[in-house]
């Protein structure tokens, strides 16, 4: 496509004074359109050779030979398709680009996606296993192979379970994403050890819409809404980012009405067509004033609200002698909400009454097509922040949306759930490190409760896996969680299981080093849309050298150094515990295919594979078995669309030998209800004791909390009338995402990091004229536990009265920590009274670095932020258990002795402010000696009679000839 | 066949994938972009928005970096894409002044310019960019707008679209739709060093060397360097009136821009001024006696011959010294001459300089043999105009740069080239010694041209200018960070020091040199200030 020389160069290069550049600019390969139309992707048969033109080289026409590898990305939970390019010449994965059979992604990811080569190549990973040397956390480490780690671990667990010691054996999950998968071990086990971040993330939503319907997430089909109401930012982040994303602004472009809930301007704000900045907490109050709109206008749905309402039980138990009709069930609803006005709503949360009335009427109007979510965002924030999701699932409920087309589903509906061979039984110990008594409704395991749990003498933990998890930076008080991992009475043994260093993995004993997204196994299934899917995570080296002809035993063989992956680990280590078989642990791992055989991985998943509903045929029509199918193509979509499964009917043979209960219509088999009758017909409803939305929790009032029997208001813990302003105090937002960081876990992305590298705390410019701040100045944040200095962002994209600070930054390292995410880390110095009193000071900032990748030299950046979240107290939510993450903070401008990045905290206040939430609790037994309600559901469920508190021994396990 | 852009910022939620993608795809280095997001900040709460506006090539029509580029490493292909070839640039950084959209940077690992070329290897074999490939929202929407099928064509039809300042007659083929003028428009915000989630420290692209080399030894230098570079202030802030509208973007009246790339700092430094000033007196030594000879007066005498030939020899070796070493590419400085693109007006400076050297020497050969010859003299002073004066034209195509536009730069460089002249006789008569006459000469023609200069100031400076852009350089200059240098550097001391000098010198040699010594420093100050200013306002 260059122009031929002119007179001049045509002579100089051909007397050769200057290098000939007219060479290899000739195009030589096929263009893949007839036309000048573009297409997204190479088509799928030329996928084991692959070639395009290098860009590096271009115009010179450098042809590279690829064998595109499908996979899933691993940074947020959504699990986005990949496809690896890797280069055939050099092995090596070049680039990643999006999987264009990926259901929920469809071809596009998000910043993060094409940075997975960053962490790849981050001259900074982990590559072999390391053993601490010196004491725990003194940042020596050396060398090991994989056999001594397994023995030594294996030998360990082994022991504890010969002595009985199974609940001092936990596996501490930071993203989890291979579904089901560690449930099998565990249980393989019979240890009840599966504690996860779900605590400090999304346990107040789940409970929320659990308590309405049993399901704990919600599944917003936003395609196809009118109107899609956010009480989170999912143009941005969360659970499912890109997936939701893309639906949501295509379901704007054909006209549907965005609205977002947000105290703070995020770009899901900022892109709405209703910003509802509202004080934070007051989300409820909002919620009920639209329900009252509703209400009051006629806009409901009767005609779901009298089938899939439990309105009967409502009124008899709270109205008993009014007549049983749903006129009356509506009369009693606007009494009930009377004084939500949306006055009253404006008074709590300041989103004026004008917008309350006008989004409450398109709601109404929107009617089946109302599509709505809340994650973490107010759910995680507050004391009652549960309220926050139930009181937006009653707007779903009031317009008929549960389960519609354009409505807002439950997540179940769209999750694939595999089958596995030879799967154990539920485990007979209950762990009360995970879900103590207090906690009865938890949600989720009490996480971020476990240091205080063990300094109190609960127990302690013999063998613990973190597996892709930092609790010293993510969750709050960090330093009491160095406290608890650095005494070895607490902690046995600390194996972090990770891709990447973090500030946990600094505390471990061992560092073990676990694949990423393209050197790893899993199955990934997600409600991102009204379809259901799955999708094959697979390590593309090893993929690449099976189709060449090579193929490897174990993944680490095709990976860089002997990055491990946690499926052959986990077959591994379950094979050493139990050698000779006698624990009943390793029939387990028997492969289906071949008796008495170690199972491999790809009989793992070939067995799954087999039995994923349409997967076997459609793998056939291209000539291909069920595993190959999902190793070439990444992905497969089981059903286009999951609307209304409430209606499907009971299974005959479920009905066979059921009973109908005359009055509630809960169809029930052998005291377990699995069904209801609706117009006649026997369907199957939704996982509640009524099988309907309710409205009326009889749950909630038998476990203690009546005045929450009905969806309402909760004021949270940061409440104006908790706050002194004379006294500076504010409510400090931590929990906002960036739309290019995860976690923890992206601070080896260079391309991430360049972008965003540091977390100033937002404040509108009349709240910082008041503390006379500008951009740029320093405010120390005191907490109840401490304070951080931060650098000020004043913004008229903040609430004022809020203030804001988003997570992800303010990564850090010791000066002992040599190396580990050096494009994110500040160096720090942390000093410890022995008291309980915690300092840390900045060193100096990210600085550039010689490494093999010459970017580490140019790094341009050097704030890398303020670790806030370890200034926090623990605040459990006494219901739903989900830390209660907004803060409040007392802002004073930095003095002279405060520097950027200081950071104070005393543990023994941690301490205190962990009883005072506990006092709050209203601790089981239950109705009938029960621990937890029966139909809750619960990670990792043992059987169902150490439900009741009796039948379980001091050590955990159920007692001898209980249930038998 | 002509492939274009649309970005629908209906849709486009500012997310990055696009700048990641690209920069897998092309592997551009940490610190450069080849397309970004910028992002502003408008209203008052709660009547806020944040506004995200993809920036990158433009592609244009009539792209000035093409017509700039003087080895044509940048080129418009069939297909409408302005693509570029590395292995043929020289990293004379011209395009990056010459594109008003900001979309090139030097490629710290290459050493070469570099820009989004829309994937066209990609292109090529039937491929979509990879940014439209990765775009969550399909936001970014590419395609043949000359087929009337196509979605970018459609789009194009029925929606209403904008460009990137329409008037610089660039005719771009990145279109907006949606978008808001406190994007597109640099202008309305400034450039900051802190944004919203980062903060830039040290330097990048054509500065990413220094920084490394800077940054292991000590933190506090690469500061001190981004000061040097002009990386840490931005233009609105070195306005005198800039701090009072930081204030204003502070308490939000007016947009801020809250996300941008790293500020790729100023990328001609004082190589380039410096070698306008050393052309300058290379070419003012010849033209001097030779206006002296065409008036009838009396010239300088066989020696100052030798010294007018010599000072014009070493001075324009020295003016070519500067020009290699300012390149990113030093050792392609050939393909000035042998890969010549003659749009531009660098091969066509660097022919006029070759071709007055080689006059230059001819002259001293006739010399030598005590020969004139009329057209030689002629030829030699016609090619001393050229050479002193093509550097405005070259800045002319340097679209980027408002201020460089003006019609009166040429006549600028030539009256500096007269007065370095002068001057550089009436040092060297102060060595030499010379007949009164010369002198009384060189006194008269110094004034005249000071007279002539400080009239061209006063048009450049004071007559209404055209766009903001040129505005606020004025403002900078006679009112901002640099009305230090401009007050005392080019008006007292460039200027009206030495016109009252040689006012009362009454010939004396030593109030000449000091005169001259004055309007040399004011000359290369004053060169500084026009070369550098400009080069502070950010273009996207």
């Amino acid at each position: 496509m260059t122009k031929k020389p002119g007179f001049i160069e045509r002579i100089a290069e051909s007397i050769g004074i200057i290098p000939n550049l007219h060479k290899d600019r000739d195009l030589d390969l096929p263009h893949l359109t007839q036309t000048t139309d573009l297409t997204n992707f190479p088509p799928p048969e030329q996928w084991d050779d692959w070639v395009e033109y290098e860009a590096k080289a271009h115009p010179r026409r450098e042809k590279k030979h690829y064998q595109i590898v499908p996979t899933t990305c691993f940074n947020c939970e959504s699990a986005c398709g990949l496809t690896a390019f890797i280069d055939k010449e050099t092995g090596q994965v070049r680039k990643f680009e999006g999987n264009p059979y990926h259901p929920a992604s469809r071809g596009r990811n998000c910043a993060k996606g094409p940075a997975t080569i960053n962490q790849i190549t981050d001259p900074d990973r982990i590559l072999y296993p390391l053993k601490r040397k010196g004491k725990r956390g003194s940042g020596e480490w050396e060398r090991v192979s994989w056999d001594s780690v397994l023995d030594d671990i294996a030998g360990r667990i082994r022991k504890a379970l010969q002595e009985g010691r199974n609940n001092e054996i936990a596996y501490h999950v930071g993203r989890p994403g291979h579904e089901g998968y560690m449930d099998r071990i565990l249980q393989a086990w019979n240890v009840d050890g599966h504690n996860s971040h779900t605590n400090i993330c999304s346990s107040g939503a789940r409970f929320g819409y659990a308590i309405w319907y049993g399901y704990d997430r919600p599944s917003p089909d936003h395609t196809n809404a009118k109107v899609i109401l956010l009480i989170s930012a999912h143009l941005e982040s969360g659970h499912y980012f890109n997936p939701h994303a893309q639906r949501i602004i295509e379901a704007k472009m054909k006209g549907a009405k965005l609205m977002v809930m947000d105290p703070r301007l995020s770009n899901t704000a900022s892109m709405s067509d209703y910003w509802m900045p509202s004080y934070p907490g007051s989300e409820a109050a909002v919620l009920l004033a639209m329900a009252k709109i509703i209400l009051d206008e006629g806009l409901y749905n009767r005609a779901y609200m009298e089938n899939w309402v439990n309105w009967q039980e409502y009124l008899e138990h709270m109205h008993p002698g009014v007549p049983v009709t749903f006129e009356n069930y509506i009369e009693k609803l606007k009494e009930t909400y009377a004084e939500y006005t949306p006055e009253y709503a404006y008074e709590e949360s300041g989103v004026r009454p004008e917008m309350i009335r006008e989004t409450a009427r398109l709601i109404g109007e929107a009617g089946e097509q109302f599509a709505t979510h809340n994650w973490r965002s107010a759910g995680s924030g507050n004391l009652g922040g549960w309220a926050v999701a139930r009181t937006l699932h009653f707007l779903n409920v009031l317009t008929g949306s549960v389960g519609t087309k354009g409505g807002t589903m439950p997540s179940e509906w769209n999750k694939f759930k595999p089958s596995f061979f030879a799967k154990p039984p539920a485990q007979k110990f209950w762990n009360e490190l995970h879900f103590p008594n207090e906690y009865p409704l938890a949600f989720f395991e009490m996480s971020f409760l476990l240091p205080h749990f063990l300094k109190e003498g609960r127990g302690k933990m013999d063998v613990y896996f973190s597996r892709v998890f930092n609790p010293v930076w993510t969750y709050p008080d960090g330093f009491s969680w160095i406290e608890a991992f650095s005494d070895e009475s607490k902690f046995g043994l600390h194996a972090a299981l990770t891709p990447t260093w973090s500030e946990t993995a600094f505390f471990a004993d061992y560092v073990l080093p676990m694949g990423l997204a393209s050197e790893r196994h899993d199955i990934n299934s997600y409600e991102t849309h009204s379809g259901k899917w799955i999708a094959f995570r697979q390590p593309v080296l090893r993929e690449a050298a099976r189709r060449n002809g090579k193929p490897v035993t174990f993944t680490y063989e095709a990976n860089p150094g002997e990055v491990w992956e946690e499926d052959e680990f986990w077959i591994e280590l379950s094979w050493r515990i139990d050698p000779d078989g006698s624990l009943g642990i390793k029939q387990h791992f028997i492969s289906p295919y071949r008796p008495g055989e170690k199972v491999t991985i790809d009989e793992y998943y070939q067995y799954i594979f087999e039995r994923v509903p349409g997967l076997p045929e459609a793998a056939q029509k291209q000539g291909m078995n069920p595993l190959d199918y999902m190793k070439k193509y990444g992905a497969f979509e089981i059903e286009p669309h999951c609307y209304h499964q409430n209606l499907n009917e009971v299974k005959p043979e479920v009905l066979e030998g059921s009973v109908v209960d005359p009055k509630t219509q809960v169809i029930t088999k052998g005291g377990k209800p699995v069904g209801i009758m609706v117009k006649g017909k026997a369907v199957e409803g939704f996982p509640t004791p009524s099988r309907k939305n309710e409205f009326f929790s009889k749950t909630m009032i038998d476990w203690g909390w009546p005045e929450y029997a009905l969806p309402t208001y909760v004021k949270s813990h940061i409440h104006p009338e908790t706050l002194d302003k004379s006294k500076g105090e504010y409510v400090l937002v931590p929990t906002f995402r960036l739309p290019t960081l995860i976690h923890s876990r992206s601070g080896n992305a260079k391309w991430l990091y360049e972008i965003s590298n540091r977390n100033p705390v937002w404040m509108h410019p009349q709240d910082a004229q008041k503390f006379g701040l500008k951009t740029g100045d320093l405010v120390k944040m005191n907490t109840d536990i401490g304070y951080f200095v931060d650098k000020v962002w004043v913004t008229e994209g903040m609430k004022p009265g809020v203030v804001a600070c988003s997570h992800h930054l303010g990564r850090w390292r010791r000066p002992e920590d040599k190396i580990g995410n050096r494009w994110a880390t500040n160096t720090v110095a942390i000093k410890n009274d022995g008291q309980g009193g915690w300092k840390m000071s900045t060193i100096s900032g990210i600085k550039p670095f010689a490494s093999a990748d010459k970017d580490s030299s140019r790094i341009f950046w050097s704030d890398g932020g303020v670790h806030q979240n370890i200034t926090f107290p623990v605040h459990p939510d006494p219901i739903s258990g989900m830390h209660c993450w907004h803060q409040r903070v007392r802002i004073e401008k930095a003095g002279p002795e405060d520097a950027y990045g200081d950071i104070f905290v005393d543990t023994n206040k941690s301490m205190e402010v962990y009883r005072e939430w506990l006092k709050m609790t209203r601790p089981a037994p239950g109705p009938g000696g029960l621990r937890r309600p029966l139909w809750f559901k619960r990670a990792l469920r043992p059987v169902d009679e150490l439900y009741y508190l009796d039948n379980v021994n001091e050590n955990g396990s159920l007692k001898e000839g209980v249930g038998q | 066949m002509k492939y274009g852009f649309i970005i629908d910022n209906r849709k486009c939620i500012g997310c990055h994938a696009c700048t990641t993608a690209c920069k897998s795809e092309h592997d551009v280095p940490v610190g450069v972009n080849r397309t970004w997001v910028k992002q502003v900040e408008k209203g008052e709460f709660p009547h806020t928005r944040r506004l995200f506006s993809v920036m990158r090539c433009n592609h244009c029509t009539d792209a000035p970096c093409v017509d700039i580029c003087p080895v044509e490493a940048l080129y418009i292909r069939e297909d409408g894409i302005v693509d570029f070839d590395k292995e043929r640039c020289i990293a004379c950084k011209s395009c990056m002044q010459a594109c008003p959209y900001d979309a090139l940077y030097i490629d710290p690992e290459t050493h070469t310019a570099a820009k989004c070329n829309y994937c066209a290897h990609r292109v090529d074999i039937g491929l979509e960019p990879a940014c439209v490939n990765v775009c969550p929202e399909h936001a970014i929407i590419s395609g043949d707008m000359d087929n009337p099928e196509s979605e970018i064509a459609i789009l194009l039809g029925t929606q209403q679209v904008k460009v990137r300042k329409p008037e610089k007659g660039t005719v771009p083929n990145l279109f907006y739709i949606d978008a808001d003028d406190a994007s597109l428009n640099p202008s309305l915000t400034t450039r900051p060093q802190d944004t919203l989630w980062g903060r830039q420290e040290g330097g990048v692209g054509h500065f990413a060397k220094a920084a490394e080399k800077m940054a292991f030894s000590n933190p506090d230098v690469v500061s001190a360097l981004m000061e040097v570079n002009g990386q840490s202030t931005t233009a609105d802030e070195v306005t005198a009136n800039g701090k009072a509208r930081s204030v204003d973007l502070l308490i939000g009246k007016t947009p801020r821009r809250v996300y941008d790339t790293p500020n790729k700092g100023i990328l001609w430094g004082w190589e380039v001024s410096g070698y306008v000033w050393t052309k300058a007196i290379a070419t003012g030594a010849i033209l001097v006696p030779f206006v002296a000879w065409l008036m009838g007066a009396m010239g300088p005498n066989l020696e100052g011959q030798y010294w007018s030939l010599g000072l014009g020899i070493f001075f324009l070796a020295a003016t070519g010294a500067l020009l290699v070493k300012d390149l990113d590419q030093p050792t392609r400085f050939v393909y000035v001459l042998l890969r010549p693109q003659w749009k531009s007006w660098l091969p066509r400076g660097g022919y006029a300089i070759t071709v007055f050297g080689g006059l230059m020497a001819l002259s001293l050969v006739l010399l030598y043999l005590g020969q004139t010859m009329a057209l030689v003299q002629w030829l030699t002073a016609a090619f001393a105009v050229l050479v002193a004066v093509y550097t405005a034209f070259l800045f002319a195509q340097a679209k980027g740069r408002d201020f460089w536009q003006s019609p009166t730069l040429a006549l600028h460089m030539l009256v500096h080239s007269l007065m370095a002249g002068g001057s550089a006789f009436a040092l060297v008569n102060l060595i030499t010694g010379a007949e009164a006459g010369w002198t009384q000469f060189l006194n008269t023609f110094l004034m005249v041209s000071l007279g002539a200069n400080l009239a061209i100031l006063v048009s450049e400076l004071a007559t209404p200018h055209p766009t903001h852009d040129t505005h606020r350089v004025v403002d900078m200059i006679v009112r901002g960070v640099y009305r230090n240098r401009f007050w005392l550097g080019t008006v007292l001391i460039g200027n009206l020091i030495p016109l009252a000098l040689l006012f009362v010198s009454g010939g004396s040699p030593v109030m000449m040199a000091a005169a001259a010594l004055m309007i040399l420093a004011g000359i290369y100050i004053t060169e500084h200030i026009w070369v550098e200013a400009p080069q502070r306002i950010s273009l996207s």
